[in-house]
């Protein structure tokens, strides 16, 4: 068994030795290794591809592992930019509206308070919106509330920190109003389905006719004259009844009032004139 | 049994020259046939051992484009050796497989350069140690581990039946 083992080892390191001694004496192996040679190199060729193919099959995964990776990055990016976008669009949005805001202070010829809106009510029963100024800030109630465009409404309750505003669409609202170019007088309404009207007496209100601005009457001393409170959209003309009612279109956009102005001072001055209004 | 050590022996050898090459580091690859040997040798004896040595050598070497024989004559010697080593050390334990592979691979590299000598290889002994042979003899380790880690979890998977 040991002299077979042994034979078999003598055997093994003959034939390397022999080898290596017909290369060296310049006879090379011959055919022999080049038959090996033939034979392995398809093998070796065959699993270098196989090799690649893994290699291939292995990048691409971690490719598309490292784009998707990539691309939930950048989507993460691209939505924090939109919301940078969308915060700068907004800031510059409201620079302007306060800067509005801003201007109609300087120009009115009453003290005003800035406010912003905090809450509002709009279910229908009542139409009022919540600012942050209260009875801190010197508000009373009844005190006037506009924007650039024209008058919002009034203070209805005052809290410490902060005030109810009556809007003029609100159901129980009145102000006395006029027409700006025939000088109807008459009452703006706020109706129940969130719409401004005027009501004038009908023989009063021959000429009122669409795109006429209605101005507050400055009449009890509430609101300033002049300030606009909308445009005439229609006439609903009753026949021969004692007073005729216009749609108005209010000069403020409520759901969108964002600050505004509360009118803490007084004045007798026709105020018409420091207010944009287009159309 | 005999056509899967063939198969073993003849696709590790196609391997070590097409495959394992990228799986180099620092330009030192695992000698995946004298792995092979020494497992073959470990489990079959030193003939076994040392014909499938001496198969794996001589195809490293025809892939390899030296001299033939170096290799064959190495991988063989060092396939008998470890064969001999079963049943006279305690060689079940991949504790004593792993570092007796390491040692191994220091061996065989030592023969290979010293057979070498008688054909005027240009090379000193410290470099070659210093980075080719055991670095690769680490290498071959960590490899060896694997592969008897593998080895041992099929056999237990085996009689359990899993297999």
């Amino acid at each position: 068994m040991r002299s077979r083992r042994y034979g078999l080892l003598v055997s093994v390191l003959l034939a390397s030795l022999l080898l290596l001694t017909v290369q060296t004496r310049g006879g090379g192996t011959g055919g022999a290794s080049d038959v090996v040679a033939a034979l392995m190199t398809p093998v070796q060729g065959l699993l270098v591809k196989i090799h690649r193919g893994a290699v291939g099959i292995w990048t691409t995964y971690t490719d598309w592992k490292g784009v998707r990776s990539e691309n939930a990055v950048l989507r993460a990016e691209a939505e924090g930019l939109r919301v940078q976008g969308l915060q700068r669009a907004e800031t510059e949005q409201e620079n302007v509206r306060l800067r509005r805001l801003l201007d109609l202070r300087e120009r009115l010829p009453l003290s005003a308070l800035a406010g912003e809106v905090v809450g509002r009510e709009s279910g229908g029963w009542v139409r009022a919106i919540t600012v942050n100024r209260g009875r801190g800030s010197g508000v009373a109630q009844q005190t006037p509330v506009i924007v650039p465009e024209g008058l919002v409404g009034r203070v209805v309750q005052v809290r410490p920190g902060a005030s109810v505003v009556q809007l003029i669409n609100d159901p129980a609202s009145t102000v006395g109003a006029i027409v700006q170019r025939t000088r109807t007088p008459g009452l703006v309404e706020g109706d129940a389905g969130g719409g401004v009207r005027f009501k004038f007496m009908a023989r009063d209100g021959a000429q009122v006719a669409p795109g006429d601005l209605i101005v507050t009457s400055g009449l009890g001393s509430l609101f300033p004259k002049g300030l606009p409170v909308g445009r005439v959209v229609a006439i609903e003309d009753k026949g021969s009844a004692l007073f005729h009612f216009a749609v108005v279109a209010p000069a403020a956009d409520f759901p969108r009032v964002e600050e505004v102005l509360l009118l803490t001072g007084q004045t007798t001055q026709d105020i018409a004139a420091l207010f944009r209004v287009d159309g | 049994m005999r056509f899967l050590l063939l198969l073993s022996t003849v696709g590790g050898s196609v391997a070590q020259s097409s495959v394992v090459p990228t799986l180099s580091i620092g330009g030192i690859a695992p000698d995946v046939p004298l792995i092979l040997t020494v497992l073959v040798a470990l489990r079959r004896g030193p003939e076994v051992g040392c014909v499938v040595g001496f198969f794996a050598g001589f195809l490293q070497d025809v892939a390899g484009g030296g001299l033939i024989g170096v290799q064959a004559l190495t991988k063989a010697l060092a396939g008998f050796a470890m064969g001999l080593l079963v049943g006279r050390f305690w060689v079940a334990s991949p504790l004593v497989q792993v570092p007796g592979l390491v040692l191994l691979t220091v061996a065989e590299g030592l023969t290979r350069f010293f057979l070498l000598q008688f054909f005027h290889y240009p090379v000193s002994l410290g470099g070659l140690m210093m980075h080719v042979v055991l670095p690769q003899a680490l290498y071959n380790g960590f490899v060896g581990a694997a592969c008897v880690l593998f080895a041992e979890g099929v056999e237990a998977a085996r009689k359990h039946g899993w297999v």
